[in-house]
């Protein structure tokens, strides 16, 4: 495998726990927060000489990264430089609040050379913030995107959350198009899931909530993407946007090419090409796990078929598509070949774009991505 | 021979035909206590679960009458259902009278009737017997009035009973012997003996079951079915008591088994004459009638790994069922399976039953057809049953369909909606007939595969579950058929393809669409679902396409979440049939064939 590693580190923190979020998160007082940073600098220190992938990207995902000190994310930062093959001047993503985003916040980070910056912006418009149990109020959200974007981070990156219950085209429109105008070089854009296990789940299966009707879900997708793309942006994922080639996130696509990955913290997920493990995602069992050595829950060794499986939907959901040569040496599998009337039936039916031995679905087929790709038969 | 009755039990469904055998056997202590099972003659599980008997049996009795003699009662019994008429008639040719039993509270049935003429037809003394009069609903006096107006019996013969508790049945054994005839037939004439039924024993063979009409036969003796020509030799021959017992004779009027060697029931033609090869008989017995089968349907295991264990089981079935004929079939759509005939749609329900709860498979079973006459342009007659081989419409000079003598006893009050029924089945003439008090007999004349879709279903609803119906087949008429194809997104489901009236066609048609659309989950695309006889299209469905199913996130440990969603998605499609790029679930076939209405 020849394609450069990325490192993802965990901050399983938050100032409160967003009704909709099902990650691995929990509120913590300062000691706590110091007792896991102890715990994870362990962790880092376990995997010396046993990760042998040089990394190039470094991803302070939650959570909320952007609670932690400066000293903290410094201490991180440090041990993994010092025990990972982490290259030189590696492409440092951060997540943050815009809350959080102040003057100080911003020397800090810039201090710690993160070069790509994403906010949780979630929504510009206040009602659908108080909703989502945000703690920040859409002008907050557009002055934090605009010193952040002032202060020279090679990219930032607003997340935006469609789909809320109630949301109306017209409050979607509003916030793309506010978003548009301060135009910050990167957005993801994910649709509303109710998760089990999290509030909103809960008040979904006793029937307080309840999701969009399929076909609205299916508007306000290609209202986003026909926004963005009139904007200028490209859809270079299913979700996500760049307004340039440079400014698309490196690190994310190592998840979506099969590069390798390390994932650091609770309940992060690794991959190293064959194989992918995860750690114990509560916090308390990762660090009692690490008192006996690494702190990993699972792991699964994948079959070719799987891998040609995950190659598939994965590269479905992104603009390049799928090189059906390309396909055929890295996974042994003649998808063309054997999806000859399929291929054919998604040209036909303008769900994909096939030409020159490639296949682009187009963004009727990127809403359905999931089920065009099972479809597919891989032998 | 004074002393041998030979008689069966004729009776509708549910009027207590059984429960009068068991309480004769055991009157007659056939049974000990201890080994008696309740109605001892039905064999198979599903005969005793839906109390409906399909093979003929016998059981040999011993009586003590009360004139001091004592008698041989050979209890023949006989399927109830229509579809098996021919067997009834082959049970009957073996009887020398029969019991016509009437319930109490429901009276004189279309069935009743319809059993009564062929019983007449064979010439058997009657004695009617009124069961369930233990039921408060028992109305032995209106009874005793149908049976006089309906059936032209003497109403003051009819012996009230109640089965169940065991009341009358003496009055009823001593009736058999002083009402009924005993066996008449020559000692000394060369042999002839009726094969009235025949079952399979893993052990033994085929045994036969045989009435001596003239002659006698004995162990060893070299016979020849007179119709086949084949011969074989009398292995073991005896009664059927509870279990079989040999002796070395069976006399003239004599009702038992024969065993000869024969290896499957395909060899035996029922209804055949037994004869010693030695001594032969000049001319067989009159009536044969080899069995036809009217109905058929093509039977496909779900899924295609499962179709040996269907030929094994279909196999196994005919051991034991000479009417069951199926042949190697294959669809596009639901691979390999068999097309088969049936004697009527009651012996179609009971072979699919069977292979699914003795055999425990899946079926998915084509909509029923009857066998059509075509003649074609140039001169040739072809009969089909099939859709995939029904030809050209350019082709066809005309079409011949069967037709049914259907019989309809219903309530006066419910006589108008039954004459509905008819005609919206194409009846092309309706008699009707005043019975007793308030009953009316509808005869109509109807094409047969008007009745394979629910009629019977509608007509208990239409006169809440007072009509009831039998018919016979009657002869062939001209029919306008055509061949109606469905499609799904613009590809020819060849299992879904039915032969129809032009009348019916559309309605049919628009109901296999509906149900289709509404069974076949969204694709990615949109997905016309049409039926159309030829290129032109007569009715039409569309399932919208799934416009939305992408999930937003897909990092690290999503991948793995991800791909456990598609790969248990994919086993789910691996049990789908594939037609053209559409995904068809089982369930859709069954649905769409199971409520199959006009």
């Amino acid at each position: 495998m020849s394609a450069p590693a990325g490192l993802y580190i965990h901050i399983p923190f938050c100032s409160a726990v967003c009704p909709y979020c099902d990650f691995a998160v929990r509120v913590a007082a300062v000691p706590v927060r110091a007792r896991f940073v102890k715990a994870l600098v362990r962790e880092i220190e376990l995997w010396r000489n046993h990760w042998h992938f040089p990394i190039d990207t470094v991803y302070f995902g939650g959570g909320t990264p952007s609670l932690l000190s400066g000293g903290e994310l410094s201490d991180i930062l440090g041990a993994a430089m010092e025990c990972l093959p982490v290259r030189a001047a590696p492409t440092i993503f951060f997540e943050a609040n815009p809350e959080d985003v102040d003057e100080t916040s911003l020397a800090l980070w810039q201090r710690l050379a993160v070069s790509y910056l994403s906010l949780g912006v979630q929504s510009l418009v206040d009602a659908e913030l108080r909703f989502l149990g945000r703690r920040h109020c859409a002008h907050e959200a557009v002055d934090a995107l605009v010193s952040s974007m002032e202060a020279g981070f090679t990219t930032v990156s607003a997340d935006i959350i469609f789909g809320l219950p109630g949301q109306t085209g017209a409050t979607l429109a509003a916030s793309l198009d506010r978003l548009m105008k301060i135009g910050p070089p990167h957005v993801s854009c994910y649709q509303l899931t109710l998760h089990e296990g999290t509030t909103f789940g809960r008040w979904h299966a006793h029937g307080k909530l309840t999701e969009l009707p399929e076909t609205v879900q299916a508007r306000y997708f290609e209202l986003v993407q026909e926004r963005l793309a009139q904007a200028g942006y490209d859809a270079y994922e299913v979700s996500n946007f760049a307004s340039a080639p440079g400014h698309r996130s490196a690190h994310n696509m190592k998840y979506w090419s099969h590069a390798p990955y390390l994932g650091l913290g609770p309940s992060s997920h690794s991959f190293d090409g064959r194989s992918r493990w995860w750690n114990e995602s509560r916090l308390s069992a990762y660090e009692q796990a690490l008192a006996n050595g690494r702190p990993i829950a699972a792991a699964e060794r994948l079959t070719d078929e799987q891998l040609a499986l995950e190659a598939l939907m994965l590269k479905l959901r992104t603009a390049e598509g799928i090189e059906f040569a390309e396909f055929y040496r890295r996974y042994g599998v003649d998808l063309a070949g054997i999806n000859g009337a399929l291929c054919a039936l998604l040209a036909q039916e303008g769900l994909a774009l096939i030409e020159c031995g490639r296949m682009q679905l187009t963004r009727q087929g990127l809403a359905v991505a999931d089920g065009i790709a099972a479809r597919f038969a891989l032998e | 021979m004074k002393n041998i009755r030979n008689f069966c039990i004729i009776a509708h469904i549910d009027h207590g035909k059984s429960t009068l055998a068991d309480r004769l056997i055991q009157a007659c202590d056939a049974v000990g206590a201890r080994d008696f099972r309740d109605q001892v003659l039905d064999d198979m599980d599903i005969e005793r679960e839906r109390g409906i008997t399909i093979k003929s049996n016998s059981i040999t009795l011993d009586y003590q009458a009360k004139d001091g003699e004592r008698y041989q009662l050979n209890l023949i019994d006989t399927p109830g259902h229509v579809d098996f008429s021919h067997e009834v008639r082959r049970s009957l040719m073996a009887c020398d009278g029969a019991i016509i039993i009437v319930d109490a509270t429901q009276g004189v049935e279309a069935q009743t009737v319809a059993n009564l003429y062929l019983a007449m037809e064979h010439e058997l003394e009657l004695l009617p017997i009124i069961n369930k009069i233990d039921l408060p609903a028992a109305d032995v006096e209106r009874v005793r009035e149908e049976i006089d107006a309906d059936l032209g019996l003497d109403p003051f013969a009819a012996i009230a009973i109640s089965a169940k508790n065991g009341v009358g049945v003496e009055e009823v054994l001593e009736g058999i012997v002083r009402q009924l005839p005993p066996p008449s037939g020559e000692s000394k004439a060369p042999v002839k003996a009726l094969v009235f039924d025949a079952q399979y024993d893993a052990y033994r063979g085929v045994v036969l079951s045989c009435r001596i009409r003239q002659g006698e036969l004995r162990t060893a003796a070299k016979v020849r079915f007179m119709h086949t020509g084949r011969e074989y030799e009398v292995h073991e021959l005896g009664y059927n008591r509870l279990t079989r017992c040999k002796t070395d004779v069976l006399p003239c009027g004599a009702v038992g088994y024969i065993i000869t060697g024969i290896k499957t029931i395909r060899d035996v033609s029922i209804g055949d004459t037994l004869t010693v090869v030695e001594n032969p008989a000049k001319a067989p017995l009159p009536g044969y009638q080899p069995a036809k089968p009217v109905v058929f349907s093509s039977i496909y295991p779900m899924s295609t790994d499962e179709y040996p264990e269907l030929t094994a089981a279909l196999e196994k079935l005919a051991l034991n069922d000479a009417a069951l004929d199926y042949q190697k079939d294959s669809s596009a759509a639901l691979g390999f399976g068999f097309r088969c005939g049936f004697l009527g749609l009651l012996h179609l329900d009971v072979v699919q039953e069977r292979l699914k709860r003795e055999f425990e498979l899946s079926l998915v079973l084509s909509a029923p057809s009857v066998l059509y006459r075509v003649t074609l342009k140039n001169g040739t007659l072809v009969e089909i049953d099939n859709p995939a081989n029904w030809p050209e419409p350019g082709d066809i000079d005309s079409v011949e369909e069967p037709y049914i003598k259907a019989s309809i006893l219903v309530p006066e009050s419910h006589m108008g909606a039954a004459i509905t029924l008819c005609r919206n089945h194409r009846a092309a003439t309706i008699e009707t007939n005043f019975l007793s008090k308030g009953r009316i007999d509808l005869v109509a004349e109807m094409p047969l595969a008007e009745v394979l879709f629910e009629f019977y279903d509608r007509l208990k609803s239409a006169t809440r579950g007072y009509g009831s119906f039998d018919y016979e087949e009657l002869d062939y008429r001209p029919g306008a058929i055509v061949k109606v194809d469905i499609l799904v997104h613009h590809e020819r489901v060849d299992a879904l393809a039915f032969l129809a009236h032009a009348d019916k066609a559309r309605g049919r048609a628009l109901h296999y669409s509906e149900q289709l659309a509404k069974n076949i989950p969204r694709h990615q695309f949109k997905i016309p679902v049409q039926g159309a006889i030829g290129g032109n299209i007569i009715a039409r469905s569309t399932i919208s396409a799934f416009r939305k199913d992408v999930t937003a996130k897909c990092y690290g440990g999503d991948v793995s979440r991800k791909r456990k969603l598609l790969e248990k998605q994919k086993k789910g499609k691996a049990r789908m049939k594939l037609v053209g790029s559409v995904e068809i679930p089982q369930e859709a076939f069954v649905s769409v064939l199971r409520t199959d209405q006009q």
